[in-house]
């Protein structure tokens, strides 16, 4: 009863982990209709940031983490999204495939293409007892951002003017421009939401695994990209729902699967959106019928 | 006779030549060099093999997978297993299958069995990938790589694990991968240049489009993919005997990153462009690895090891050429299409339509014995909205019958029923007497139907002949009577002129026409035209009526036609049928039609009055 308990704590922070990752794509993609494969190095950077500024105290580092995020996303938006912002799908997505391959090795050439170890404060690697149970705290620091992050979403998107400008655009762009939507502006704040998110994901998961490498992103943003497509494409809370879904997969086969078969629980998760979607290809939250342009 | 082609033969010989002298060009430079030197050309060309590969799939579907690199890898670990000597095999993968532990093949069979073997995976594998949508492709085909990496890296007592393989017997010489890699050439313009490779190119160009004339995207998609994934394991197996080494790495991100560079910088819709790209990218990976300190000449295959600037210069080159070169240095055209080389050869022919039609012994498909295209009882509702409320229509072979109303009658809506781009929430269609009812639009086009839409949907891509043998193909003939079809449609419609010009690039009267032209070509027994006059002057309406009428006399086809122009829809149809609000108001001859108090209601001073009076 315990170890149940315990494991579906566990499979809820993974989940929820899972889930600020998949909304980060999202929100992109609902604004640009863009695939963004540098979501994985909007994570990566601001873990670098909690390496390089690991003497100064936590918050400072944390707040750095989060500026270099946003600042990484926006910068990036600009330079190299913006020109291919008209650009088919595909083109997008090998744009962004290009953006995360620059960033990764920059990374690479100027710290160093291995992994380094950076310490967690003491705060978050140790866990707290409630009643028989002993979650560690990194799980509730998790779920407590994931639903603090959802209802801030949830209130920007649905109670501001630029959440409505945003909506207006994800439903149709040109229509939203022609009605006065600023169009640089929404898809620039977008993005920085967007690296902001991104932020928390790097600094949970560097105080998770205690360290950092050029190629962190890559899971991750697979992770995200997999959630969507579970979800349903461009909806918000699909992205919830299938990083939920992924998550707490990926932590219960951790826990059950057999030992010789752990080492592929990779293969297992990451088989499950095609298992998902031979039954319905539109995704979980997919509207059945893919209305065509005719 | 010249010209039976889709392409000039002159064209469509210096589209192969080119790039096998480029690669024959490329492996004698290699020889002449150093070993080192020869040994970096090598591996370039096994890389340009899987790069043709990807082009076969991503090229011609413009969808794009990243799980190709995922079947060199399984390509090369089989190749690997099979070749290296039985007492090694015992020392790495001492559980591995007694069969494959024991083979010492050949380099030759152990290459054609790996690729034979990873096609039956890529079918497998693509079956279910292939049903999801354009946009989950990419991410399904990606997961899948990091699914063969996760077991490559850890299933250690039949692959080595994430220490890899050694001993594995370098046999690949820069001959055979130069053979290979022309070999490939021919594959990539082989499939390109086939009904099937058409087919996919026009799914690459307009979905919908694709979909109309009988074109099944699945199908189509998993066909591509288990030939672009037979190259590359090809080229996988190639390479590990190229570098006597294998690790799950090998054939991960960094490589995929590097193969899809290398096509996107060519161009990826052409083969040529395959070739040029990769040439050009290893050439300048190869000087960024030689500025770099103490770089060693390991091949291009080591570069997920060894980041730094080769790699950051590669990311920019792929940066600017999507936002400055998107179709890449060829223009995503093949050798005998770019300017100069298209100037100096001779411009392909199309037969005559007269020499055609005597050539031909019979007309476009015969009908049977038909009862016509009938919607019985059609209702459809879109989010609560009412769109048809149970709708009966009648469409006989050989009548023309006009479909009228204001906008937001349910025209199209109806139309799109009958060639099932939506299902009906009740009532049937039925189809010479057989239902149909909620039977894809592939299957439909395939069985008789075809379509126009308002929009005229080109396949800009394709030049104009190709655009309309295309549908030919879409309905199952091969290439060959696609041109004749393509040739006497072109002839009928008077765009035989226009036949090697890119679709895209006509003016919008003859796109119309073209895509009447893409529906006529796949033989349609009842053909649904959408507003197809809209945008013409009076003359080129005037035109349209005569080739209508022509198609109906000729082939005894049912025609639909949605026309806003009342001259066209009097001149031509010898009923009308009027839409108002989802149900039909009147159904007549023209005349009595116009006198019916209700279809004046329906309109009320809008373009059927001025029709009338005009």
């Amino acid at each position: 009863m315990t170890d149940l308990a315990q494991s579906l704590i566990d499979a809820l922070a993974l989940g929820g982990l899972y889930a600020l990752i998949a909304v980060g794509v999202t929100l992109i993609y609902t604004v640009m209709g863009m695939m963004n494969f540098a979501q994985g190095e909007f994570i990566m950077l601001p873990a670098y940031a909690l390496y390089v500024l690991a003497g100064l105290p936590f918050a400072v580092a944390v707040g750095a983490a989060l500026v270099t995020g946003i600042g990484i996303a926006v910068l990036a938006e600009r330079v190299a999204f913006r020109p291919v912002r008209n650009a088919d799908l595909s083109a997008q997505l090998v744009t962004s495939l290009a953006v995360a391959t620059i960033l990764q090795n920059v990374v690479s050439a100027s710290v160093d293409a291995r992994a380094q170890s950076v310490a967690a404060p003491a705060l978050v690697s140790e866990s707290t007892q409630i009643g028989s149970l002993s979650v560690p705290n990194l799980e509730i620091l998790t779920l407590a951002l994931t639903l603090a992050v959802l209802f801030g979403l949830g209130w920007l998107l649905y109670r501001t003017r630029i959440g409505l400008e945003m909506r207006a655009a994800a439903e149709n762009f040109e229509m939203a421009r022609l009605l006065g939507v600023r169009a640089n502006r929404v898809i620039a704040i977008a993005f920085a939401i967007s690296g902001a998110l991104a932020a928390m994901v790097g600094v949970l998961i560097v105080m998770q695994t205690g360290q950092v490498s050029p190629t962190m992103g890559l899971t991750p943003v697979l992770v995200g990209f997999i959630a969507v497509v579970i979800g349903g494409f461009g909806r918000i809370s699909g992205a919830v729902v299938g990083g939920l879904v992924l998550g707490a997969l990926s932590s219960l086969l951790g826990t059950y699967l057999p030992d010789g078969l752990v080492p592929f629980r990779d293969a297992f998760v990451f088989s499950l959106p095609v298992a998902i979607l031979i039954v319905r290809p539109q995704g979980l939250l997919g509207s059945a019928a893919g209305e065509a342009r005719i | 006779m010249s010209g039976r082609g889709l392409r000039s033969p002159a064209s469509a010989a210096a589209s192969l030549l080119v790039p096998l002298a480029l690669v024959a060009t490329t492996a004698a430079l290699g020889a002449g060099g150093t070993p080192a030197f020869e040994d970096t050309v090598t591996l370039i060309l096994c890389n340009l093999v899987i790069v043709l590969g990807l082009q076969v799939f991503i090229g011609n579907s413009g969808v794009y997978s990243f799980g190709q690199l995922g079947f060199a890898a399984g390509g090369a670990y089989l190749a690997a297993l099979l070749t290296i000597p039985a007492i090694f095999t015992i020392l790495q993968t001492p559980e591995l299958p007694k069969l494959i532990a024991d083979a010492e093949l050949g380099p030759l069979l152990s290459t054609l069995i790996a690729a034979a073997a990873t096609g039956v995976l890529a079918a497998s594998v693509g079956w279910p990938l292939m049903r999801t949508s354009t946009l989950a492709i990419p991410i399904s085909t990606f997961a899948f790589l990091i699914v063969v990496y996760n077991v490559l890296a850890n299933w250690d007592p039949v692959t080595g694990g994430s220490s890899g393989l050694v001993s594995i017997p370098t046999t690949t010489g820069i001959g055979s991968a130069a053979l290979w890699s022309g070999v490939a050439v021919v594959v990539a313009l082989a499939f390109k240049r086939s009904a099937a490779g058409y087919r996919l190119q026009a799914t690459r160009e307009d979905e919908v489009a694709a979909r109309s004339i009988g074109i099944g995207l699945m199908r189509e998609r998993l066909l591509a993919f288990t030939i672009s994934a037979m190259l590359c394991a090809v080229g996988g197996a190639l390479a590990v005997h190229q570098s006597g080494t294998l690790s799950p790495k090998t054939f991960y991100f960094a490589a995929s990153v590097t193969t899809i560079t290398m096509l996107v910088v060519g161009g990826a819709r052409s083969v040529f462009g395959a070739v040029v790209g990769t040439l050009a990218v290893a050439t300048v990976n190869e000087l960024l690895r030689n500025l770099e300190e103490g770089a060693s000449v390991l091949g291009l295959f080591s570069i997920g090891d060894t980041p730094g600037l080769a790699a950051i210069g590669l990311g920019l080159i792929l940066l600017v050429t999507m936002v400055v070169l998107p179709d890449g240095l060829s223009g995503g055209r093949e050798a005998g299409e770019i300017g100069p080389l298209r100037r100096w050869l001779p411009p392909g022919l199309l037969p005559t339509p007269a020499a055609a039609m005597a050539e031909r012994a019979r007309p476009l498909p015969v009908t049977g014995s038909t009862t016509g295209l009938r919607a019985e009882g059609i209702s459809l509702a879109f989010t609560g909205l009412q769109v048809l409320r149970g709708l009966d229509l009648e469409l006989h072979p050989g009548e023309a019958l006009g479909l009228i109303g204001p906008n937001g009658a349910g025209k199209t809506t109806l139309v799109n029923v009958l060639s099932g781009f939506q299902s009906p929430d009740s009532g049937r269609v039925l189809l010479d007497g057989v239902e149909v009812t909620g039977l894809s639009p592939e299957r439909l086009a395939r069985a008789g139907i075809g379509r126009t839409f308002q929009a005229a949907l080109p396949f800009a891509g394709l030049t104009v002949v190709e655009s309309v043998a295309v549908g030919a193909m879409g309905v199952g003939a091969g290439r060959r009577r696609a041109v004749e079809i393509a040739a006497e449609v072109l002839g009928r419609l008077r765009l035989g002129e226009e036949a090697q010009r890119p679709g895209g690039l006509q003016p919008p009267g003859n796109q119309r026409l073209l895509g009447i032209a893409r529906a006529l070509a796949t033989g349609p027994r009842y053909l649904l035209l959408d507003e197809p006059a809209a945008g013409l002057n009076d003359e080129e309406c005037g035109e349209l009526v005569a080739i209508l009428r022509g198609v109906i006399e000729d082939f005894g086809c049912g025609v639909l036609l949605i026309e806003h122009d009342m001259n066209v829809v009097m001149d031509l149809c010898s009923r009308v049928q009027v839409l108002d609000g989802g149900e039909t108001v009147a159904v007549g001859t023209p005349e009595e039609v116009q006198a019916d108090p209700a279809v004046v209601e329906a309109y009320l001073g809008t373009s059927y009055a001025a029709g009338a009076h005009a």
